[in-house]
């Protein structure tokens, strides 16, 4: 679909050259530090990943994993405090030293970001259509008449009725799904090759979450646009990614195409994860498996696996030693776990615990592997 | 549904607490129209049950659990709580009643004050009604804390913001608790919380029911959350009840399109369930200002037919323990359209 009206924007032709095979963001070692008076913040310690066009990868975890901060690095939307290190490319071009005035010209056109919280990110005295507008203004020359036009026909596209009278509405007008497919439209207005959705759809209820995620994956396969869809919610990934990533404590814990990753999960804290959603299969009552304590503090992160400390798997070397991330059977599958879910060793470690009553770092065990909550969980 | 009538109430005898045909309206700005928030709703609470209150945002659960409370106080419709009428009481009686309902809400962190330690925050109850010498007050505060996982000695003196969302829940639940209420009213208590930390609440609400013999009423929009946690759900739709019934049932039978609607918007974690191939969600939540004729879920219905618009469905017991309030009721294993367009109707 073409907007320019007047010949191409000078922000397009940089990438007229860019080669169309090969992945679209390939990310190396990516670290990411905030100073603060407490010290040092390791938020994203050493994640790689790469993206094909066209796919979709899901990042998850807790809150305070690192994944929003990760998305952030990639398209440079750091705060001054913030110390990046490592290697972002872009179909070959590196970008990962670049922010504000450099990144300006990837910001809209290759790459946008769909935050979680629509009333928030939305400008409350703007109205709509000029919202939707402004990037297109600014990286197309194209007319007024025509660039409203286009967010008209953005907003129909992302199914927002009477699109029309809405253009001259201000945000406090909408629901929050409306503001959220705004959001949405805002974002694919220059026709982004790859799209963030950080959370899109945590401030929602669920039938309105269903309804943004069926969008959001409507929009992608019609774009042929990569995504990055980040959540704390395995629920929101099943199904609609192609491959995931589980982070804890700023690293990838592990790395899976979708359905190995459910059907053959291998790190401890996926299965903690996978566990603690309530199913509707289960009767009433059931008690949920919660993984006890919180995640460590990301200023002094402790020595050996981050986890260590609230899996049930623990032994005494996940306390001094640090596991690699290793390749698993299935290609393009990784954990980083010395006795990892499903294996020998991972059974003969639960056993281990399960028979002393507790884990190399002390924490409770019962049967079923389920972590006791005990009183105190600091 | 969107349906009025009281045939899913239990005998008087046996409740602790009775909603009959509660009505709250709010004035819209100064047009002089009217937000119909709750209009004719009746439920009732078992004393040791956990009741669930389910629907979107906009459907008045919230507002149904405040009114109970007379906060404020329901246009019309009474509130029995242990055979006393909310509204009949007089202030100081009402302010005594109160002391035996509670509520917890949905964002741990705004619902405390932030200027206060949280061993004031957890003894204020306990320190208005006078329950206990200073000393009694504060073994009472830390064996509370205790129970809901918080460490008294190190934590007692701090101050919300130091606590993580979890754990300012946590404190909440130790405040509504301390007072020995005999039923609390949990708002969204999980919604703004993780999958991992929600998991861990959930746990503690149990927990505490069971230790202190409480009776909760169960708002929240995730029907999986409200299943797990209830004995008895109510499906709400635009300020109605579209379906009761106990949560196995109502999972495996839903029958109310609505309820269909609902539980097929929940995520999975599953690869092998496509989102595309369960029901869709069609549009949003009409205005509470102007509500639809008849049926409330009509204009979202896939099901709907002239009598819906013209004629409001009464609750009728469908099966054993489950009411319905609809014209045409799913029959068991019957589906609706899916989202990417196959199914038996036309949407």
């Amino acid at each position: 679909m073409s907007r320019r009206k007047r010949g191409a924007a000078p922000g397009s032709e940089r990438f007229a050259d860019a080669p169309l095979d090969g992945s679209l963001l390939e990310v190396t070692d990516v670290k990411t530090q905030f100073k603060t008076p407490r010290g040092l913040v390791h938020a994203v310690d050493g994640v790689s990943f790469s993206l094909e066009r066209g796919k979709t990868i899901g990042i998850v975890g807790e809150s305070g994993c690192g994944k929003s901060v990760l998305s952030r690095s990639i398209m440079g939307l750091l705060p001054r405090n913030a110390v990046r290190h490592g290697s972002v490319t872009f179909e070959g071009r590196e970008i990962g030293k670049s922010t504000g005035n450099s990144m300006r010209q990837y910001w809209g056109t290759q790459m946008a970001m769909v935050f979680q919280d629509p009333m928030t990110s939305l400008n409350p005295v703007m109205r709509i259509g000029n919202q939707i507008m402004e990037s297109l203004r600014f990286h197309f020359d194209v007319t007024k008449d025509y660039a409203e036009e286009t967010a008209l026909a953005l907003l129909n596209s992302v199914g927002i009725p009477e699109a029309e009278r809405r253009l001259r509405e201000y945000p406090h007008q909408l629901s929050g799904g409306m503001r959220q497919r705004v959001m949405i439209a805002i974002a694919l207005a220059c026709g982004p090759k790859l799209l963030f959705a950080d959370e899109p759809t945590t401030a929602l209820d669920v039938t309105v979450q269903a309804q943004i995620l069926d969008l959001l994956q409507e929009q992608q396969r019609e774009r042929f646009m990569a995504m990055v869809l980040v959540t704390h919610d395995l629920g929101v990934v099943a199904g609609r990614t192609d491959d995931i990533a589980v982070m804890y404590a700023g690293r990838v814990v592990e790395r899976a195409p979708t359905r190995s990753l459910f059907e053959q999960t291998r790190h401890p804290y996926t299965e903690a994860l996978l566990k603690s959603i309530p199913k509707l299969g289960q009767p009433s009552h059931s008690k949920l498996d919660a993984i006890a304590g919180r995640p460590p503090d990301l200023v002094k992160p402790p020595r050996g696996c981050k986890f260590a400390a609230r899996c049930p798997y623990a032994q005494p070397k996940c306390i001094t030693d640090e596991p690699e991330l290793v390749d698993a059977e299935t290609p393009g599958h990784a954990f980083r776990c010395f006795f990892p879910v499903g294996s020998q060793a991972g059974a003969e470690a639960l056993a281990r615990n399960l028979s002393a009553g507790e884990t190399a770092t002390g924490l409770p065990v019962r049967k079923e592997g389920e972590a006791v909550l005990t009183g105190v969980t600091v | 549904m969107a349906g009025t009538g009281t045939a899913h109430l239990r005998p008087p005898g046996e409740t602790i607490l009775r909603v009959e045909d509660l009505v709250v309206e709010f004035p819209a700005g100064r047009s002089g129209l009217k937000v119909h928030a709750v209009s004719n709703i009746s439920l009732d609470v078992k004393e040791g049950e956990t009741l669930g209150l389910v629907g979107e945002s906009g459907c008045g659960k919230s507002t149904t659990g405040k009114a109970i409370m007379q906060l404020p106080p329901p246009k019309s419709g009474q509130v029995l709580f242990e055979g006393h009428d909310m509204a009949k009481l007089s202030g100081e009686e009402q302010r005594r009643t109160r002391t035996a309902m509670k509520m917890i809400f949905q964002d741990p962190i705004s619902s405390l004050n932030p200027r206060r330690k949280v061993e004031d925050i957890i003894a204020e109850g306990l320190r208005i009604w006078k329950v206990g010498t200073p000393q009694e007050q504060q073994k009472k505060i830390d064996d509370m804390m205790l129970a809901v996982g918080l460490d008294p000695v190190l934590q007692r003196g701090r101050r919300p913001h130091q606590f993580s969302g979890g754990q300012c829940q946590r404190i909440s639940i130790a405040r509504a608790v301390i007072t020995e209420p005999k039923l609390i009213i949990c708002d969204e208590p999980v919604s703004a919380l993780d999958v991992s930390v929600q998991a861990q609440i959930l746990n503690l609400l149990e927990e505490m029911k069971t230790r202190y013999g409480l009776t909760l009423i169960f708002i929240a929009h995730d029907l999986a959350v409200v299943k797990n946690v209830s004995d008895r759900v109510v499906v709400m739709y635009l300020g109605k009840i579209c379906e009761v019934g106990s949560p196995d049932v109502i999972y495996q039978q839903p029958s109310h399109p609505y309820t269909r609607v609902l539980l097929d918007a929940i995520p999975i974690p599953d690869p092998s369930i496509r989102p595309e191939a369960r029901a869709k969600v069609i549009g949003e939540i009409p205005s509470p200002v102007a509500p639809p004729s008849g049926c409330r879920f009509r204009t979202r219905c896939p099901k709907a037919q002239s009598k819906c618009a013209d004629e409001e469905p009464k609750i009728k017991e469908i099966h054993s323990g489950q009411f319905v309030a609809c014209h045409f009721p799913l029959a068991p294993g019957e589906t609706l359209p899916t989202r990417n367009g196959s199914g038996p109707l036309a949407s």
